[in-house]
C-alpha cells in the first residue's frame, strides 16, 4: 500500500450519497490542513518558548492544543457520524474564531473584515451548496452585532460583497455538483452497458456451448456418415454411423486424409476419381454422387465448410447408404422392361385372335359377333398404349430415351396425326380441326417419331376430356427462335389446384375423372419429358366448363447441324 | 404350287396368328418354333418371305439372319423381322427387308404378305 493509498483512506469517508462523501472528504482536508498548522504552531511556539513572555507563549499553547483536540473531535464526528453536522460546527467555529482573533474595529471595517469570505465559500463547498447565503447572513451579523456593540459604522459595501461572494460559490457548488451527478449518471449507464454485454457474452458462450453438444449428439446419432477435413486434407471428426458404413477401423478413420479415403481399397478405379473429385470439390455448393464402395451402393455429398466470415476452413462429406434404394430402382427398371414385354406378348395374341375372329378366318360371323371383336380389340389397343406408355416412361427416368434429329415436314407430320386420331374424335362426334402458321419452314430438324407421339397425346388427352365441340391442333412460329405445338379442347377443363400437378406421372384431375375416362395420366408426363429432352418446355392454360389449351415450345432448328458444316 | 412362307417365332399364339396371316395371303406355310429347327428348314427349303422373330431359344435370331443373307439360294428370300424392342427394330432396319415391331396386328401382316405374294 503506497503512502498515497494510507492517507487517501486516512480521509475517504463512506457514505451512499456519493456528494455527501465527497463534502466530508473535503472537511477532512480542512481539518488536516488546521490540525497541520496547530501542530506547527505548538512545535513554534514550544521551540521559542523563552523568546516571548511566558503569559503568551501558554496562550498560544493552549489555544492550539484546544484547536487540535476540537478539530479530533470534529474528525471523529465526521468519519462516524454525521458529516453536515461536522461541517456545520466546523464553519460555526471558524466563524467564532474569526469574531475573537481580531480588535472589533479592525472586523467591523478593517483588515479581517475578509477573513469572512473564508467559511461563506467553504460553507457552499462542505455543505449543501446554498449554504454559503446562511453564513453570509450569520458573517453580517457578527458585523452588525460587533458595529453596534461598539459604536462603529458598519462597512456595508463589504456586507453586500458577502452575499456577492456567497452567491457565486453557489453559482459554482451546485454547477459541480450537477457536472458530477451527471458524470456519475453516465458512468452509472457504462456499468449497465457493460453489465448487460459481459452477461450476452455470457449466455452467448452457453449456447454456442450448448449448440456445439447438441450438433456433437446429433453427428453422434444419425445414420448418415458424416466426416469433416480441415484444410490440410486431414480428418478432424468422424461420426460412428460412418465407422459402420466404411467398415474402416474407428481409429484409422479418425485420423485419414481425403487422399487416403480416396485411395480406399474398396473403391475400384473409377470410383476413386469421382470420390476425389468430390472431396477435392471447390465452391460452396453441395454436390451428391453415387459411388460403389466394395458391395454398397453410397450416395457422396461434398460441401466447403466456412466461417462466419466465408472463409475456407474445410471439407465436409456426408455418405448415405444407398445399396437397397439402388437395388429397387435396379428391380423397377427390370421388372417394368419384363412386364411390358410379357404383357405385349399376350396382348398381341389377343390382337391377332380378335382380329381372325372378325376377318372370318375361322368361319363365318354374324354382326354381332362383329361388333364383339372390335371392342375386344379396341380394349387391347388401349391396354397396349398404356404398357406402351409404361415403358417409354421407364426409358426416360432410365435415361435410355434418345432423341434423333432429321430433317421433317411440319406439314407432313400434321397430316399422319389428324389421321391416326380422326377416326377417335369423329366416333365420339367432335370435330378435329387443325391450322400450319404460314410462317413455319416448310422442312424443320427434329425427331418426327417423337414430336408425332406428342402431338397424338396431346390430342388423345384433348378427346378423352372433351364430350362436345371441338380439338383445333396448331402448329406455328411465335419467333424467329421457336416453334410451337398447341392443342385446344373445349373440354372439362382443368381445377386451378390441380394445375400444377397435372405433369405427374399417375395422376388426373379427379377420380370420378379418371373412372369416368380410363387411362392412366401417364401421357402428359411423357409429354413434359419429351418435350425438356428436346430442349422444349409445355404449359397449360385452363378454365372450369370452357377447355383447356396446351402449347409445347421448341427450339427452332431448320438445318441439321452436320449440313451446316458442308460447304 | 403356292410360294412358301416361313414363320420363326417362339411364342405359340403369335407362330399361329403369323401362320393364319400368311396363309390368308396366299402362302403355303411352315412353322419353327426355335432356331435349330428354322436352321434346318432353311437348308432344305427356298421361302419366298421369312417372318423372324429376334429373340428364339437354341439358336437366335441375328444368326439365322445372317445365315439367310450368307445363303446364296436364298437371296431372293424377303426377310420380315418381327421384334418387340424398339432399339433392334432400329438397327434391322437397314438390312431386313421389313422390320414390324410387335404387337403386330393380323391384317398389317396379311396385308403386307399378300403385297409380296403378288410380286
Amino acid at each position: 500500500m503506497t503512502l498515497q493509498q494510507r492517507l487517501g483512506r486516512f480521509i475517504t469517508v463512506s457514505s451512499a450519497d456519493p456528494d455527501d462523501a465527497r463534502r466530508r472528504q473535503l472537511l477532512n482536508i480542512f481539518l488536516a490542513l488546521l490540525g497541520l498548522i496547530a501542530v506547527i504552531a505548538i512545535v513554534a511556539d514550544v521551540i521559542l518558548w523563552k523568546a516571548q513572555e511566558p503569559e503568551e507563549a501558554l496562550v498560544i499553547l493552549g489555544g492550539s492544543l484546544i484547536t487540535l483536540i476540537g478539530l479530533g473531535g470534529l474528525y471523529w464526528l465526521n468519519m462516524r457520524k454525521s458529516g453536515a453536522l461536522a461541517a456545520s460546527l466546523f464553519i460555526v467555529f471558524l466563524l467564532l474564531i474569526f469574531s475573537i482573533s481580531d480588535t472589533p474595529q479592525q472586523i467591523v471595517d478593517g483588515r479581517s473584515l475578509w477573513v469572512f469570505v473564508v467559511p461563506i465559500i467553504l460553507a457552499s463547498g462542505l455543505l449543501k451548496s446554498w449554504s454559503s447565503f446562511i453564513v453570509a447572513a450569520f458573517s453580517s451579523g457578527i458585523i452588525l452585532v460587533l458595529a453596534l456593540g461598539n459604536n462603529l459604522f458598519p462597512n456595508l459595501v463589504a456586507l453586500f460583497l458577502y452575499f456577492a461572494v456567497a452567491f457565486i460559490s453557489w453559482i459554482i457548488a451546485s454547477n459541480l455538483e450537477r457536472a458530477l451527478s451527471e458524470v456519475r449518471l453516465i458512468n452509472a449507464n457504462l456499468d449497465k452497458l457493460v453489465q448487460e454485454r459481459t452477461q450476452a457474452l455470457v449466455s452467448a458462450l452457453g449456447r454456442e456451448r450448448a449448440e456445439a453438444s447438441r450438433s456433437r449428439a446429433i453427428l453422434e446419432s444419425i445414420a448418415d456418415g458424416v466426416i469433416v477435413f480441415d484444410l490440410r486434407n486431414k480428418a478432424t471428426h468422424v461420426n460412428p454411423a460412418l465407422v459402420r458404413l466404411l467398415e474402416i477401423p474407428e481409429d484409422r478413420l479418425s485420423a485419414i486424409t481425403a487422399e487416403e479415403l480416396a485411395r480406399a481399397p474398396a473403391l475400384d478405379a473409377k470410383n476413386r476419381g469421382i470420390l476425389a473429385g468430390l472431396l477435392a470439390a471447390s465452391g460452396q455448393q453441395i454436390s451428391s454422387y453415387r459411388i460403389q464402395w466394395g458391395k454398397k451402393t453410397l450416395s457422396v455429398s461434398a460441401a466447403q465448410v466456412t466461417d462466419i466470415n466465408g472463409e475456407r476452413i474445410g471439407t465436409v462429406a456426408v455418405f448415405r447408404d444407398y445399396t437397397r434404394e439402388a437395388e429397387i430402382e435396379r428391380m423397377k427398371n427390370t421388372f417394368l422392361a419384363i412386364v411390358s414385354h410379357e404383357l405385349r406378348t399376350p396382348l398381341n395374341a389377343i390382337l391377332g385372335y380378335a382380329e381372325m375372329l372378325k376377318e372370318a378366318i375361322y368361319g363365318p360371323v354374324n354382326e354381332k359377333q362383329v361388333r364383339a371383336s372390335d371392342r375386344i380389340l379396341s380394349n387391347v389397343r388401349r391396354l397396349l398404349d398404356i404398357v406402351n406408355d409404361l415403358l417409354d416412361q421407364a426409358q426416360i427416368e432410365a435415361g435410355k430415351m434418345t432423341i434423333q434429329m432429321q430433317p421433317f415436314r411440319p406439314a407432313a407430320l400434321l397430316e399422319n396425326v389428324l389421321e391416326i386420331m380422326n377416326k377417335t374424335a369423329t366416333d365420339k362426334g367432335l370435330a378435329l380441326t387443325s391450322e400450319l402458321d404460314p410462317e413455319l419452314p416448310e422442312t424443320l430438324t427434329g425427331d418426327p417419331a417423337r414430336l408425332q407421339q406428342i402431338l397424338i397425346n396431346l390430342t388423345n388427352n384433348a378427346i378423352k376430356f372433351t364430350d362436345q365441340g371441338s380439338v383445333h391442333i396448331r402448329l406455328f412460329r411465335p419467333n424467329k427462335k421457336q416453334w410451337c405445338i398447341e392443342v385446344t379442347d373445349t373440354g372439362v377443363g382443368i381445377p386451378d389446384d390441380e394445375l400444377p400437378h397435372i405433369f405427374e406421372a399417375f395422376r388426373q384431375a379427379d377420380s370420378t375423372l379418371t373412372r369416368r375416362h380410363g387411362g392412366f395420366g401417364l401421357g402428359l408426363t411423357i409429354v413434359q419429358q419429351l418435350a425438356n429432352l428436346m430442349g422444349g418446355a409445355v404449359a397449360v392454360k385452363s378454365k372450369i366448363g370452357v377447355g383447356s389449351v396446351f402449347t409445347v415450345t421448341l427450339p427452332l432448328v431448320v438445318n441439321p447441324p452436320s449440313k451446316r458444316r458442308t460447304p | 404350287m403356292n410360294e412358301l412362307g416361313l414363320v420363326v417365332e417362339d411364342d405359340m399364339d403369335l407362330a399361329i396368328i403369323f401362320s393364319e396371316a400368311l396363309q390368308a395371303a396366299g402362302f403355303q406355310v411352315e412353322t419353327a418354333r426355335d432356331g435349330q429347327t428354322a436352321r434346318n428348314l432353311l437348308l432344305t427349303t427356298e421361302p419366298k418371305v421369312v417372318i423372324l422373330d429376334l429373340h428364339l431359344p437354341v439358336v437366335d435370331g441375328p444368326s439365322l439372319f445372317e445365315q439367310i443373307r450368307a445363303d446364296p439360294r436364298l437371296k431372293e428370300t424377303i426377310v420380315v423381322v418381327a421384334t418387340a424392342d424398339a432399339r433392334l427394330a432400329e438397327a434391322y432396319q437397314d438390312q431386313a427387308d421389313f422390320v414390324l415391331v410387335k404387337p403386330i396386328s393380323f391384317t398389317q401382316l396379311r396385308d403386307l404378305t399378300q403385297r409380296l405374294h403378288r410380286e
